[in-house]
């Protein structure tokens, strides 16, 4: 068993860890932070992939902007102590759904092998990137810069708007 | 060469996304449901990133596509987060077996 | 003229709708539109009449409609046998409105009434003149809902509601069979044409075994209408009509048109002697049968309605001896002479308000023109000598014994004895005598009004001089008319060994006497012959338990059926319907369920559609594979 096998295992179980006790855990708080393990393994994921940039990005925007967003999200609304359970039939119903859909697509990829990889990939892989970004995809680039802009007015008038109403009604 | 074959990453991606599904599903606090989701963006981008290495043709496509996905989901997030909150101020909750608006 | 016949239906035809329009009206003048416009009727079917004694003959023929190779069609036909006819049924139906323009006087749906007779005449007369089998259907059925609906009349008194839906059911019966054999007529010669029937049946196209096949379908359904054997009881019930209505329908026109389809098909049962021999055994049968019943009833009506069913029988029996003309010639006479019989009845019934004979009495006196008129039709219809039924019955009795059926001979001429004896028992028991009725009763007793009276006297006068059409005496002028028709007359005319006239007076001479004996001069007991045969008299009495008979068989079997199909709709099919309907409830239930507005479950409900499609993907091998 290599060190990479190793590594993989190791990062795989906690992130496969974290989505589990998302779903088990009842404090709220709780599962955001369980959630923290799993994007930044990942990350470490993505670093075996041979994708270092993505890892960094992954760390900075799941683990580190997003997962604080959610706590802020958490604080500022009132919530219960403990998360209720969803109605068993549900869950059961739910459950037998996702099942179902594990298992086909489990004997769909369980052997699947296109039998090359690119052993090029992690050699200046930030630098090759951004390169491809600034030429190849410039223009979803730019298009994503807009979307995000957006984003943010439509997330500032979104919780604002309520606000001033309540305003003018006072 | 790398010793870890594409069908581990895929599993690993499949059971991250059933999760996160099933989190999205059954999960009753909107905060929960909108992170299940970005679990369930992340197993995708597991897949991209995977193809990327392991693929007929490997290269970066696959890796920008996760950096563009990243972006989507953070707007995403963001928007979410806000509808979240101008919803807890008319209706003083989170939970989503109260939202029923849909019924009426 | 002849071209003009098929307007002959349409005049009763208009004063049916026209008085249905009045329907409402109180006022008793509405008669006159029916009257006037059945008068039209006859005015010209006396004129076609007239037409085809010259030996003229017209059919118009138009394509209703076009099956393959196959027209249907539809038009009108004038020939010896149904011009004769027309004449028969548009006379008396003339009569009949007149006459019922006094007898429903004072009914609360007076303009309904005639409405309906007029219905009837329509379709009777249409019946007539139909060229073809299909058409014939269609006023066959259409006849016996004028029936229905006159029956029915009294739609308040539950006998007669009863006795309508007896005649429709008992009806209904002959109508199948005569609806099969002709659906195999058509099957074999591929048109309902008479023409082509005969000339098909003539060239021998058919099979000797269908040919009695059919013959004997239609026959069933000559049965149903004409009252014969098995299938007689509804006539008998019909009676609970009003009494102007049993003198149209069941004596002189629809119950003869039995006859008058036997007559019309003629060549069709010539082909086959068990057709002519089945005929003419269940026309001797009925004309016993129902003569013995006649004997014993009380009711003034019913004597004549089982007169009425023997006469038929008679007419059929002369029919199946090959005794064409005498049938048709018993057929007119007795139309005269019924309906007389049955208009006199009714004038007495209007007199004293019964119809138990032996309530009335001593009516000579009081019904100074209804008495002898009845004591005509009496006499005409026992075979006295000169008088019209003298000359058919003979007719009918010389071509039974020509044909050498020597039973059914005897059989007619017991049946002749026993009319006479019943009618002459009816006459002695009504008009002769002390007054038996109540006290009250007898002061209101009274002649009828003229428009009563004129009807019976016309039909008085022809039921004397109706048998003149056809004697050995001055001519033979009907089977001369009638050989002009499309029919081969069996054997020219047959007057057989003079001692048959002898015989049918010596029969009817000893009738009356016998009746005079027991009812007028009581010499011997009334209750003479039930004393000496009680059980006989018994089952006489109970009209051969026929009824009954049908109860215990025919009606309880088919309730049982009923109630097994009751049962198997309740638990069966029933139970099938709630099923499917509570699974269709039970699944939108859980539907609506689902529509509870939350987005989880919509999202659930979308997941199991996208597992189905992945699975019947991966099932059959999709893009993955």
């Amino acid at each position: 068993m290599t060190g990479e096998m190793i590594a993989f295992f190791l990062l795989a179980l906690t992130a496969i860890t974290g989505g589990v006790l998302l779903i088990n855990l009842t404090n709220v708080v709780h599962m955001v932070v369980a959630l923290i393990f799993t994007f930044i393994a990942i990350a470490g994921i993505y670093i075996t992939l041979s994708a270092e940039f993505v890892a960094v990005v992954q760390v900075l925007i799941y683990s580190g902007a997003i997962t604080i967003i959610m706590l802020f999200g958490i604080m500022l609304t009132r919530h219960q102590e403990k998360e209720k359970r969803a109605p068993r039939l549900k869950i059961i119903l739910t459950g037998l759904a996702i099942g179902l859909f594990f298992l086909i697509m489990y004997g769909k990829i369980k052997d699947l092998n296109f039998g090359q990889q690119d052993v090029e990939l992690h050699v200046d892989n930030t630098k090759k990137i951004g390169i491809e970004l600034y030429s190849h995809y410039v223009i979803p680039f730019e298009l994503t810069s807009v979307l995000l802009l957006v984003a943010l007015i439509g997330s500032i008038i979104l919780a604002k708007r309520a606000d001033d109403e309540k305003e003018a009604k006072k | 060469m790398s010793a870890v074959p594409l069908t581990a990453y895929l599993m690993l991606a499949l059971i991250l996304f059933c999760i996160g599904l099933f989190g999205a599903l059954t999960k009753r606090n909107a905060v929960i449901v909108l992170i299940s989701i970005e679990l369930m963006l992340n197993a995708v981008n597991i897949n991209l990133v995977a193809f990327a290495k392991y693929s007929i043709n490997p290269g970066l496509t696959g890796q920008i596509f996760s950096l563009f996905t990243i972006t989507v989901a953070a707007a995403e997030a963001a928007v979410g987060l806000a509808i979240l909150i101008a919803l807890y101020r008319n209706r003083q909750t989170v939970n989503v077996d109260e939202m029923d608006t849909m019924k009426r | 003229m002849l071209q003009m016949s098929w307007l002959i239906p349409l005049f009763p035809l208009l004063s049916f709708i026209l008085l249905l329009l009045f329907r409402k009206s109180k006022s008793e003048s509405t008669a006159w539109i029916g009257v006037l416009l059945t008068g039209v009727s006859l005015v010209m079917s006396v004129g076609v009449f007239l037409a085809v004694w010259q030996g003229e003959g017209i059919k118009t023929e138009g394509t209703w409609f076009q099956i393959g190779e196959r027209a249907i069609t539809m038009g009108f036909e004038v020939n010896p046998l149904n011009a004769l006819m027309l004449v028969i049924v548009s006379l008396v139906s003339f009569l009949v409105h007149l006459y019922s323009k006094g007898y429903m006087h004072g009914d609360e749906r007076f303009p309904v009434f005639f409405a309906y007779l007029g219905l009837f005449s329509f379709a009777m007369l249409g019946l007539v003149l139909s060229p073809n089998l299909l058409q014939l259907y269609m006023f066959w059925e259409l006849v016996g809902l004028g029936s229905f609906l006159l029956i029915g009349f009294y739609y308040f008194k539950p006998e007669a509601k009863a006795a309508a839906k007896k005649a429709f059911v008992m009806t209904r019966i002959g109508d199948v069979g005569l609806f099969i054999g002709m659906v195999l007529l058509f099957w074999q010669v591929g048109s309902f044409e008479y023409d082509e029937i005969f000339t098909s049946v003539k060239n021998g196209d058919i099979s000797s075994g269908m040919l009695t096949l059919t013959a004997l379908c239609i026959f069933v359904g000559a049965v149903g209408k004409s009252g014969q054997l098995p299938l007689h009881t509804w006539l008998p019930d019909a009676m609970e009509g009003p009494t102007p209505v049993s003198a149209l329908i069941h004596a002189a026109t629809m119950v003869a048109a039995g006859v008058y389809l036997v007559a019309a098909m003629y060549p069709l049962f010539q082909a086959s002697e068990a057709a002519l021999t089945v005929v003419a055994v269940v026309g001797g049968l009925t004309a016993i049968f129902a003569a013995s019943i006649g004997l014993m009833q009380k009711d003034i009506k019913r004597v004549l309605a089982y007169s009425t069913v023997s006469q038929l029988g008679y007419m059929m029996l002369a029919l199946g001896a090959s005794g064409y003309v005498a049938g048709i010639f018993h057929l007119t006479t007795h139309a005269f002479f019924k309906a007389l019989l049955f208009l006199a009845a009714g004038s007495v019934i209007h007199a004293v308000h019964t119809q138990n004979i032996e309530e009335m009495g001593g009516l000579w006196k009081k019904l100074r023109v209804t008495g002898p008129l009845f004591l005509i039709g009496a006499l005409a219809i026992s075979g006295v000598p000169l008088l019209s039924g003298f000359f058919s019955k003979d007719e009918i009795l010389a071509s039974t014994y020509a044909d050498g059926k020597y039973g059914l001979f005897w059989l007619a001429v017991i049946a002749a004895f026993m009319t006479a004896f019943y009618m002459f028992r009816l006459f002695f028991l009504v008009f002769t005598g002390e007054a038996r009725g109540e006290e009250h009763e007898q002061k209101g007793v009274h002649e009828s009004p003229g428009v009563m009276t004129f009807p019976m006297i016309v039909l008085g006068v022809l039921a004397v001089v109706a048998g003149y059409l056809n004697t050995t005496w001055f001519g033979t002028f009907l089977s001369d008319y009638l050989a002009q028709g499309p029919v081969d007359l069996p054997h020219g005319d047959h007057h057989g060994p003079a001692w048959i006239p002898l015989l049918a007076t010596l029969a009817a001479a000893l009738g009356i006497g016998l009746a005079y004996l027991i009812y007028q001069k009581g010499t011997l007991s009334r209750d003479w012959i039930t004393r000496s045969l009680p059980s006989l008299a018994e089952v006489i009495y109970n009209k051969w338990y026929i009824d009954e008979g049908y109860d215990q068989t025919v009606v309880k079997g088919t309730r049982a059926l009923s109630k097994l199909g009751v049962l198997f709709d309740r638990y069966v099919v029933d139970g099938l319907v709630t099923a499917v309907t509570n699974g269709v409830q039970g699944l939108s239930k859980i539907g609506s369920r689902l529509q509870n507005g939350q987005v989880q479950s919509y999202g659930t409900a979308a997941i199991f559609g996208i597992v189905i499609l992945l699975l019947i993907v991966a099932l059959t091998g999709g893009y993955f594979s």
